[in-house]
């Protein structure tokens, strides 16, 4: 069954809380969270969140796109184990 | 291709090899060569193959284009290609039926290097990434990429760490454009600026626990560990 519309998204209020903060002071800093069920709002946008995924805190930029996901949707839990010598990339800056 | 030996016998071959690992079991890749699919399986009885790909530009497989196989680089052409749960089912020239196919069944592809596609400005190949050395803008070196994690969003570098920087454990760096400000690879040095927060900071040390009022003290250890070994004894 899907969460009532009258509640609206969940999100940890801690973690809105501290994003708000960081909006209104300007400031930019990796925030740390164990909370990956909260859904991404459009103030997260534009900040870096670790979200931690069992064991560690994986760092996640959120972009656009990604409001009205999970948090938990971007640091999976299982990883592939074993780069080859294959050809895929990573895109290590985006301009 | 079906009546000739399939395989030479190991280490008949002259290149050099590099060791790679996949899923903890070594995979030989030729020096100049890279990886592009592995047939993981058959599929009907007229030959076709399922490949798993290994490759960012899955269009590189179309009929008539030649990869090599096996670590004895067999050249093979591909007759057919068509998508199927995710994976591809190729028919090669040359093996006809399922037996011929079954064959084949844990082989890699492979092409030549010279053959990989152009990467766009600020793409890198992973197998390049690994090994870096990663240091800050000062020049405080960090430590050494040992993975790259897939992410649905950024992909993350794990950095296995020198002594005394975050705590001694792996440092996970967002490949963003504020984080990796310089990738040199000639140099084998990634520069990187560290946002606040990323680096794990030094935990206070723990207070000791209050104990619960009305409660006898605990006995001093000497006269514990007796007991426990007349128990045992």
């Amino acid at each position: 069954m899907s969460r009532s519309l009258k509640k609206g998204p969940y999100v940890n209020p801690k973690l809105l809380k501290k994003i708000e903060e960081m909006n209104r002071t300007g400031e930019r800093k990796v925030i740390k969270t164990w909370s990956r069920a909260s859904t991404i709002f459009p103030q997260f946008v534009g900040h870096t969140i670790a979200i931690h995924d069992g064991r560690r805190h994986v760092p996640i930029y959120i972009t656009e796109n990604m409001v009205g996901h999970k948090l938990g949707e971007f640091a999976p839990t299982r990883y592939f184990r074993g780069h080859i010598k294959s050809e895929k990339g990573s895109r290590a800056r985006r301009r | 291709m079906t009546n000739e030996p399939k395989r030479p016998r190991r280490g008949t071959t002259r290149r050099r090899r590099q060791t790679y690992t996949y899923y903890n079991r070594p995979v030989f890749i030729p020096e100049g060569y890279l990886i592009v699919g592995r047939i993981v399986g058959v599929h009907g009885l007229k030959g076709e193959v399922k490949v798993e790909l290994h490759t960012d530009f899955p269009e590189r497989f179309a009929p008539g284009a030649v990869m090599y196989l096996g670590e004895e680089l067999i050249p093979v052409t591909l007759t057919s290609v068509r998508p199927h749960k995710g994976r591809l089912l190729v028919g090669l020239e040359g093996v006809e039926g399922r037996p011929a196919a079954e064959e084949l069944r844990g082989e890699w592809l492979y092409i030549p290097e010279e053959e990989a596609k152009e990467l766009e400005e600020g793409v890198y190949w992973i197998h390049d990434l690994l090994g870096l050395t990663v240091q800050t803008e000062e020049g405080r070196p960090l430590g050494v990429i040992k993975d790259v994690l897939v992410t649905g969003a950024n992909d993350v570098y794990v950095v296995e760490v020198q002594e005394g920087v975050n705590q001694g454990r792996d440092l996970l760096i967002p490949a963003i454009a504020d984080v990796v400000q310089e990738v040199d690879l000639e140099r084998g040095i990634m520069t990187v600026r560290l946002l606040p927060g990323m680096e794990e900071e030094a935990r206070p040390p723990k207070k000791p626990r209050k104990r619960k009022p009305g409660r006898k003290p605990a006995p001093p250890r000497a006269d514990r560990s007796e007991g426990a070994g007349d128990g045992q004894g």
